[in-house]
């Protein structure tokens, strides 16, 4: 029995299913993102968990107990809304020790956590200040520790991140991490990054139009996709529709020029070989595959330098590490690219 | 998301607030058919559309409106342009000058005005001068708040870079870039100076000058029935000059609320 | 800055008659240019603001045949019709403002958060536009038509109670008649003000107090109103003064039966009824001051709401 179970929720609005059967077991003390597009469903089953929304069929066991039909007030878990949620009217220190104060804990209690989870965000000084007064990342900080602050026995995170600057963003998803594993509470963290999802979770749930495309470990969910969909929204992912030349040893045609996968091939003439962009070298390297296009974009983004090369119909994406006497070919030029055959996967065509 | 159904007390509440908005108009409507004994009929509309007086004092009005509106627009829309191109930080001196109406209300305002350009060394008194200026000042809030919400949702530092850097001269760059994207705010300014100025009683009447408003209640004081239908015409007045806002302007609401006192 | 002929020649012009009383003592060209960008503003508001308002100030410190004395200032807490007039002004803005502000939260609340539907809440807002517009000669004209001796629902109370309410005594000349006059006004501002800040109570606030543990009420009592109260306070401040300075409506309801400090003002222009023009001048002060007092209130509660709510 997992600590939290959501067994085969689904939510409909109106006529649409919002959420359709979506079924998922939490240990005690893990960190699961839900990853998809806006509109995948991923909110609307974190505030299934907060009681925000009732699922239509299916139910929610928190620790044994039923919390299915259970208002939110009640179900004791902490929410961080994507932004601006914390009350204006209120200092930092009375938000942080709202919960607290709503369910009538005495007065030093209620002082005494509100300085401990600010220590704990790192800003024990600013609890007479007003939300206003602060920047929106100590905000988000603040959020997390009003939310934390009741000792939830689940931590849900929706969006915390998405309304802040690309920089402060990076900074605090590992401050989050800290926060989660020092405290080893079991959280929920629903996201639209797959940056974010992949560098802070334990598992990573990946959804669309509201189902469960695939759950698993971040290394898992890149490079084991189970589904296209998951193939191409986790990462960037050059696709290659061949031919099938020899089924038994894994060779294939792309337009004209042959290369070889390792693993089995699924049945049909046509397949789609899959390849991550930094697993493309340029150049030719013995005892891998070779395939020839042009040279069609060239963008140094620092660590790594990213090209397009165009090949048959598609643009083939490549990332070359960078190094200080690397030598960058032209564009306009033909180019060969590389990569090992256990570097490509296959999937069916549709 | 749930909708939820509205309560009755809700639907009382608001019945309530339309029973207060719309009693008072249907009791004017109704009073105003009144004039002939025994029936119902526009008679006070004829009488009242068939005094001379009413189409003097009517236009009175509309020439006060129309030059209060255009000074007001053309001084408020140049001074908010000017301070936040050039200087900014004067801006709360502006805005608490354009707030002043609410502190001096209009009969305040009028003995003042009397009192001090109603005799030597300055007399203004003769000429309409006091009368536009206090409606020039009555239309400040509503003009600057509206004109300023509209120059601060574009950037006019941009375009008038811009316009500079194509040699425009000053009146084009006015007239052609800034006004044009500002229609929305300072027609809603208009429309909103030009409802306040038609209806307006205290200053036309403290200062002797004919107008609409003096005029309904001059003939108030002498027969029945017909102010009403002239107020029914005033409250038509008010009426367009709001939607005429609201279609032009479809900004915020805020800019109609009323600030001073111009009751 | 070459391409500024016309103001360079306005700046000529007014350096001779030395009229920058606002530029900067060593202003460079450029400087002074900005400022004289504005003098005609500023001129027109000294002009016909600060300057009548300053006279006011002065001359309420004139005694009847010239020379400074507090006299006038005193009279207006000592003299018995004017202290009157105050008091009826102020009992009407509060009332008017009290029961204008709670009522037209109630509209706002209804039409906002109550679940009518969406046309009935653009129309009343829309309405409220006109009506919060609608005052003076005309809406004095149209509550006589409504509640005067031969009015609507005066006639409606006589034909369904058979009662004369005319031989009873009963007259809406006066204050209480006033006060529904100027809420025809009043409670749809506040329906304007409100609105807007109802809707702006985001849903995170009621979500995040549930999720802490707090109730319906709790929400209410913690968060929504604490955060509105500012907004609410600054507007019935702001209703208070559109009823304390006005004067067609009041005299044109009911001409001078009502003694307010405004018809008071008005009659003092008209002929000299207290024999004393600087009594005049400090009763138009003592208004001033007032309505200075609510506008202070107003901006600072203003201030407050906008750091909260952006």
């Amino acid at each position: 029995m997992a600590f939290l179970e959501i067994q085969h929720a689904s939510k409909l609005f109106a006529e649409t299913a919002a959420v359709q059967d979506f079924d998922l077991a939490i240990e005690r003390g893990e960190l699961v993102s839900f990853l998809g597009p806006s509109g995948c469903g991923k909110t609307t089953t974190l505030r299934m968990v907060a009681g925000f929304e009732q699922p239509t069929t299916g139910r929610i066991e928190l620790d044994g107990v039923d919390i299915t039909n259970m208002p939110p007030s009640k179900r004791n878990v902490g929410m961080v809304f994507q932004a601006y949620a914390l009350f204006p009217n209120m200092t930092v220190g009375d938000n942080v020790g709202f919960g607290l104060r709503v369910n009538k804990r005495p007065k030093e209690e209620i002082d005494q956590r509100v300085q401990e989870m600010l220590s704990l965000i790192k800003m024990p000084e600013l609890g007479k200040r007003y939300p206003y007064q602060l920047s929106g990342g100590q905000q988000q900080r603040v959020a997390l520790a009003r939310a934390l602050a009741i000792k939830p026995q689940v931590l849900l995170l929706d969006e915390p991140l998405s309304a802040l600057d690309a920089k402060i963003r990076v900074e605090l998803r590992y401050e989050i991490r800290r926060i989660q594993q020092e405290l080893g509470i079991t959280t929920i963290y629903v996201t639209h990054d797959q940056e974010e999802a992949l560098a802070l979770s334990d598992r990573v749930v990946v959804m669309s139009a509201g189902h469960m495309e695939q759950v698993g470990k971040p290394w898992e969910i890149y490079n084991y996709p189970t589904t296209e969909f998951v193939a191409g929204f986790v990462g960037t992912l050059n696709q290659l529709r061949s031919r099938v030349v020899n089924a038994q040893v894994g060779e294939l045609d792309y337009h004209g020029q042959r290369f070889k996968v390792s693993g089995e091939l699924p049945a049909g003439e046509t397949v789609i070989a899959m390849l991550r962009p930094e697993q493309l070298r340029m150049g030719v390297h013995p005892g891998e595959n070779q395939l020839t296009g042009k040279l069609i974009s060239l963008a140094f983004l620092g660590a790594i330098v990213r090209m397009g090369v165009e090949l048959g119909e598609a643009v083939v994406t490549l990332d070359a590490l960078n190094e200080r006497r690397l030598a960058l070919p032209k564009v306009g030029e033909p180019l060969t690219i590389s990569f090992p055959p256990h570097a490509a996967w296959v999937m069916p065509v549709d | 998301m749930k909708k939820k159904r509205a309560p009755v007390w809700v639907w009382l509440i608001f019945l309530l607030g339309m029973a207060y908005f719309f009693i008072p108009l249907l009791s004017t409507f109704e009073f105003s058919l009144r004039m002939i004994k025994g029936t119902y009929s526009f008679e006070a509309y004829r009488v009242a559309f068939s005094d001379p007086a009413f189409y003097k004092n009517f236009g009175y009005s509309l020439l006060w409106a129309m030059l209060t509106i255009i000074i007001s627009s053309i001084m408020v829309v140049w001074t908010a342009y000017w301070v936040q191109l050039r200087l900014r930080r004067i801006r709360p001196v502006v805005e608490f000058v354009t707030l002043m109406p609410f502190v001096v209300p209009a009969v305040v305002l009028t003995f003042g005005l009397v009192r001090m350009y109603g005799r030597p060394p300055l007399l203004l008194t003769p000429t309409p001068i006091p009368l536009i200026a206090g409606y020039v000042v009555l239309s400040f809030p509503y003009m600057y708040r509206a004109v300023d919400a509209g120059l601060r949702s574009i950037d006019i530092h941009t375009l008038t870079e811009a316009a500079q850097s194509l040699g425009a001269s000053w009146g084009t760059i006015l007239f052609r870039v800034i006004f044009p994207n500002l229609r929305g705010a300072i027609l809603s300014g208009v429309f909103l100076t030009f409802a306040i100025v038609m209806g307006e009683f205290t200053f036309a009447s403290l200062l002797y000058w004919p107008a609409f408003g003096p005029y309904i209640e001059e003939i108030g004081s002498m027969r029945a029935y017909t102010p009403q239908a002239l107020s029914l015409v005033s409250f038509l007045l008010t009426f367009l000059s709001i939607s005429a806002i609201q279609w032009f302007g479809r900004g915020s609401r805020e800019q109609q609320a009323q600030v001073a006192g111009a009751h | 800055m070459g391409e500024l002929p016309a103001l360079s020649t306005a700046g000529t012009v007014g350096e001779k008659k030395g009229e920058a009383p606002k530029a900067p003592p060593p202003a460079s060209r450029k400087t002074l240019v900005d400022w004289l960008g504005v003098l005609p503003f500023f001129l027109f508001a000294t002009m016909f603001l600060f300057i009548p308002s300053f006279s006011i100030f002065i001359r309420s410190f004139e005694k009847l045949g010239g020379g400074f004395t507090f006299d006038n200032i005193i009279a207006l807490f000592t003299k018995s019709d004017i202290v009157n007039a105050y008091k009826t002004s102020l009992t009407i803005s509060g009332v008017t403002a009290l029961l204008g502000g709670v009522f037209g939260f109630l509209m706002a609340y209804a039409i906002v958060m109550g679940g009518l539907p969406t046309r009935i809440r653009e129309f009343t807002l829309s309405f409220s536009g006109v009506a919060s517009n609608f005052a003076g000669v005309p809406l004095a004209f149209a509550f006589i038509a409504t509640m005067g001796n031969a009015g609507l629902i005066t006639r409606t109370i006589e034909t369904w109670f058979d009662l004369d309410l005319r031989q009873a005594g009963f007259s809406i000349y006066n204050s209480l008649g006033l006060s529904i006059v100027y809420l025809y006004f009043q409670f749809p501002l506040m329906i304007l003000i409100m609105a807007p800040a109802l809707a702006g109570l985001r849903r995170e606030w009621r979500e995040a107090c549930e999720n802490l543990g707090g109730s319906g009420g709790t929400y209410w009592r913690r968060i929504a109103f604490p955060i509105l109260m500012p907004t609410l306070l600054g507007t019935m401040v702001l209703l208070f003064g559109n009823a304390f300075g006005a004067y067609a409506t009041a005299y044109a309801f009911s001409g001078s039966f009502i003694n307010l400090v405004s018809i008071l003002v008005g009659a003092q222009i008209q002929g000299d009824v207290l024999y004393n023009p600087g009594l005049g001048n400090a009763l138009a002060l003592g208004m001033m001051a007032i309505m200075a007092t609510a506008m202070v209130i107003y901006l600072y509660l203003q201030r407050i709401a906008s750091r909260w709510v952006r």
